[in-house]
């Protein structure tokens, strides 16, 4: 570990401090090598193997996710040589047509499912906690589950490449290809499992990056004041938390299909196709700035520093960002320009698509003003960027070309799409990411990189890249299909692929060269020193490699840029040390960043592990067709989850941690708007796009589908009323219950609503399942499959209300709640209330069919 | 958070027109409304005119009201920028609903 001399006075300042003066006086200074020694052994991993499976510190688990996801980019990358290998000459024999179906699909899911968003994850996860000032993660464990259950679906998916049962339908799984008639093997229920497990790790993250960004900053860092960084990865996390329920929804109605026969995406009984292209490409294009924006937050961050100089723009680009975020959700129908959709609904997203070029832009320009102002240094990573220029806004013009409704009839489902797709991923993204992994390697590793490899491996990626994909949008001009393994004896399109081939084996070359250079550096780098590039921000105010605890003592009103690693190291800043032996961190407002309390996180554990083994569990009975299994999974994911609360809170009040003199906050334990709090909040907003994704499929169905209306339905009887309303009642009592549970919390009176509100629960349920006894037939139309899977929705709420009402009387028999501490009633609260209103909306649409049919 | 709900006032809006108008069309397809004469036009482009309407006038509201109360500064701007981004978009994404067809 190397702490070397104070500020270096050729680093740029920022142009106006990243925190509020708010008044706090310094804490004394201590020695930096005592406190070192204090913090690292709480904070570090445990020893050996058993550190390998238990740690949760975010460091850690965000290096391993990018790992891995490097692993599976060049297992995805081998693929796609494949597929150069076969398409190099017209009649290819390099592969059969079943094996390059495979390999075409499973080169797209990994590089999109398993390399993109998980390195997005991963460099979130590593980076927040130093750009913003925290020692980790809101939720450490949930970081760690998220990255388990990342590598296990993953790895499932890739094996199953080896054993001949790869997805074999395209990356976004078309039905009705994709549907059990016309994909009757295993393939396609490992897409549809294995993504879904997969998810589990995005939906993880989209809370942790969120809660963390909203509530872990730098005493006094105002949202207006923050790295654009965390204003990048803010709206990455909500688009994810927006963006991946409804292809969630989608792979599950489409399992059950396939594994149940309910039919909703198919025509004859209902159903209807189109509802996947939906439900898929509402997640599909919103995914695209899901993977640009972290990228576009890298070179934010960039670009000034090796610019010398300030970022151009900054209110302009966080109301870009905010502008994409939005406008991103309205684009999707733009990949589904040729399916017959009426004129108008085709101009909405012409314009919408068109549109969302502008706040693209305005980062463009705000990033060349920025180098235009100030003097740049043509580092490796500043190599990248001009890559990243270069490919990226060809990329977008095509992008804008394919909105235009009559060029997207043209060049639909041709190689162009692929040119362009490349250009705007590979330039958006892993240009990007090669120039955030060449910046802060100093700060992963500690070690300056060898001069030389890492501009050889620059310029064979992008030669070969542009000598790949330029070529492309001839050979679809020239009209060659996408997804063929062969193709006819036609000269114009031959040697077009034959030099993209042969370009692609030279953009490998750079790859494998970069990563040859970075183990180098890692190896074998001379030791770097501190803060190389001279920048201001936060990450760089730390020694090299980062320790487990990233500060010594946390920034604040006064030591708020990379000047301070000094004083912090010292224990002036906020908190210092480790006094009680537990891993704390600081808890802000939201919008000021005024310090509110210190959070106790979550030390080295095993739970991540065996919770992602008992969800894995799950999907394995359902990927196995043992369905009678998979409720032993869920008994599992059950009893893990409970685990989770159970070694939480306390049972006694605890002082004030000591933050500064004159500053000592409440520990978590004693707060009623936790970060567990404001993480249920993130999680129901993706919770609630699931049902309102449910919902949509509903109207879609009932309005643009074949073969409506439904038959007649036999629910509308007084016992499945009587059933609805008692469900709906005993609902209402356990929201009464839960609030009165709190009110109530130092009275005997506390354990009595907690039971109560486990009584109504269990009561709803039954009733519940009265209604499913009473539920049309769900094979028979896709209406009474709609409403087995809303019914399916409530019960599955019910059991998580249920459990935290449970949780909720456990707390108060452990004696876990007082005067000071509520334990887990604002939780349960929340999931009470939206059990009832998604419950009551629910019954009011079945209502509504059936009085108006 | 108060200052933030602010800031995407605008945007929300829009999210939530769009969907409403992309809701009325093809819920109108479906049940003919373009066969009910209503004035001069149709009872389906009528309903997605109002609501085009009503929400241009509200995002005009929130452009008056929301920075009120904020003093001049980043905060101020960004939540200006962000109603401004609102209405330019409800007014360019959703200007096909003036006389496009609507079912074909």
């Amino acid at each position: 570990m190397t702490v070397t001399s104070p500020a270096d006075p050729r680093a740029i300042a920022p142009s106006e401090p990243m925190v509020d003066a708010l008044d706090i006086a310094a804490n004394p200074p201590r020695r930096a090598l005592a406190l070192h020694r204090e913090l690292d052994a709480v904070w570090r991993d445990e020893p050996g193997w058993r550190g390998f499976f238990t740690s949760v510190n975010h460091g850690t688990i965000g290096l391993r996710f990018m790992v891995t996801a490097f692993v599976f980019f060049a297992i995805g990358g081998v693929l796609a040589m494949l597929i150069r290998a076969q398409l190099a000459t017209q009649q290819g024999a390099f592969l059969d047509l079943d094996l390059y179906n495979q390999i075409f699909t499973m080169h797209g899911t990994i590089m999109m499912f398993l390399f993109a968003i998980p390195m997005l994850e991963g460099l979130a996860l590593w980076l927040l906690p130093k750009i913003l000032g925290a020692r980790d993660m809101a939720f450490p464990r949930l970081s760690a589950l998220g990255y388990w259950c990342y590598f296990f679906g993953g790895s499932v998916i890739v094996l199953s490449l080896v054993f001949g049962v790869a997805p074999d339908d395209g990356w976004f799984m078309y039905t009705p290809l994709s549907d059990r008639t016309h994909s009757p093997g295993v393939n396609a229920d490992v897409w549809l499992l294995g993504v879904t497990f997969v998810e589990i790790s995005a939906i993880a993250a989209a809370i942790e990056i969120t809660v963390t960004i909203l509530r872990c900053r730098a005493g006094g860092m105002a949202l207006t004041r923050m790295p654009l960084m965390g204003w990048y990865l803010l709206g990455t996390a909500v688009m994810m938390l927006v963006g991946f329920p409804p292809l969630i929804l989608g792979s599950i109605l489409l399992e059950v299909q396939r594994a149940f026969d309910w039919p909703f995406f198919e025509v004859a009984r209902g159903g209807d196709p189109l509802l996947w292209q939906h439900l898929f490409w509402l997640f599909g294009h919103p995914e695209v700035y899901i993977i640009f924006l972290p990228a576009a937050g890298a070179l934010s961050t960039i670009i000034p520093i090796l610019s010398r100089t300030t970022i151009l723009g900054y209110g302009a680009i966080v109301a870009a960002v905010a502008g994409l975020v939005f406008l991103s959700f309205g684009l999707w129908v733009h990949h589904m320009f040729t399916v017959g959709i009426p004129h108008m609904a085709l101009a909405f997203f012409s314009a919408a698509s068109a549109l969302v070029a502008v706040p693209t832009a305005i980062q463009i320009f705000a990033w060349i003003g920025t180098m235009w102002m100030g003097q740049v240094q043509f580092r490796l990573p500043m190599l990248y960027i001009m890559g990243f220029f270069a490919t990226f806004v060809m990329g977008g013009l095509t992008g804008v070309m394919l909105a235009m409704v009559p060029f997207n009839w043209q060049a639909h489902d041709t190689h162009f799409v692929v040119a362009h797709l490349h250009y705007v991923l590979i330039g958006g993204f892993v240009f990007p990411m090669l120039a955030a992994v060449s910046y802060w390697m100093p700060l992963i590793c500690g070690r300056w990189r060898v001069r030389g490899l890492g501009e050889a491996a620059f310029w064979l990626i992008l030669i070969g890249f542009h000598g790949t994909f330029f070529l492309m949008h001839l050979t679809g001009l020239l009209g060659m299909p996408r997804r063929i393994a062969i193709y006819p004896a036609n000269p114009e399109w031959e040697w077009l692929n034959l030099i993209s081939s042969i370009f692609g084996m030279v953009m490998a070359a750079g790859f494998a060269l970069f990563a040859f250079d970075v183990v180098m550096q890692w190896l074998f780098g001379r030791r770097s020193w501190r803060n190389p590039w001279r920048a201001p921000t936060l990450d760089w105010a730390m020694p090299l490699p980062a320790p487990s605890y990233n500060f010594a003592s946390l920034p604040g009103p006064r030591h708020s840029d990379a000047t301070a690693l000094l004083p912090l190291a010292r224990g002036e800043g906020l908190l210092p040390g480790a006094p009680r032996g537990w891993r704390e961190t600081l808890v802000v407002e939201p919008g000021s960043g005024k310090p509110d309390h210190v959070a106790v996180l979550a030390h080295s554990t095993l739970l991540p592990l065996q919770t992602s083994a008992a969800i894995g569990s799950f999907f394995a009975a359902m990927l196995s067709g043992f369905y009678w299994l998979a409720p032993v999974g869920i008994l599992l994911t059950i009893w893990a989850g409970w685990k989770w609360g159970d070694i939480m809170g306390t049972d006694r009040d605890h002082p004030p941690a000591q933050v500064a003199p004159g500053l000592a906050l409440p520990l978590h334990f004693q707060r009623r708007n936790t970060l567990a709090r404001t993480g249920t909040l993130a999680l129901l907003l993706a919770d609630g796009t699931l049902y309102a994704s449910l919902m949509f499929g509903v109207g879609f169905l009932t309005v643009v589908a074949p073969n409506w209306p439904a038959p007649e339905s036999g629910i509308a009887t007084l016992p499945n009323l009587l059933a609805a309303l008692v469900a709906l009642g005993a609902m209402a009592l356990g929201l009464v219950a839960s609030f009165r549970a709190e009110t109530t919390r130092t009275t005997p009176m506390g354990a009595t609503w907690a039971m109560v509100g486990l009584g109504t629960g269990v009561l709803a349920l039954a009733a519940l399942a009265v209604l499913a006894y009473g539920l049309d037939d769900p094979t028979r139309h896709a209406r009474d499959a709609l409403r087995g899977v809303v019914l399916g929705f409530a019960v599955f709420h019910g059991v998580v209300a249920s459990l935290l009402a449970l949780r909720s009387l456990a707390d108060h028999r452990q004696g876990r709640v007082s005067a000071a501490r509520v334990g887990a009633s604002p939780i349960w609260q929340l999931f009470q209330l939206f059990w009832l209103g998604t419950s009551a909306a629910s019954f009011i649409l079945i209502l509504a069919q059936e009085v108006l049919t | 958070m108060n200052w933030l709900w602010r800031a995407l006032a605008g945007l929300i809006l829009w999210a939530v027109l769009f969907s409403a108008v992309y809701g009325l069309h093809g819920a109108g397809c479906a049940l003919g409304w373009r066969r009910v004469p209503v004035l001069f036009t149709d009872w389906h482009h009528l309903a997605m005119w109002l609501v085009w309407g009503v929400g241009l006038v509200l995002h005009v509201i929130l452009l008056r009201t929301m920075p009120q109360g904020v003093p001049p500064g980043r905060s101020r701007w960004l939540i200006v920028a962000g109603a401004w981004i609102g209405l330019g978009s409800t007014l360019f994404t959703l200007f096909p609903v003036i006389a496009t067809s609507t079912c074909l």
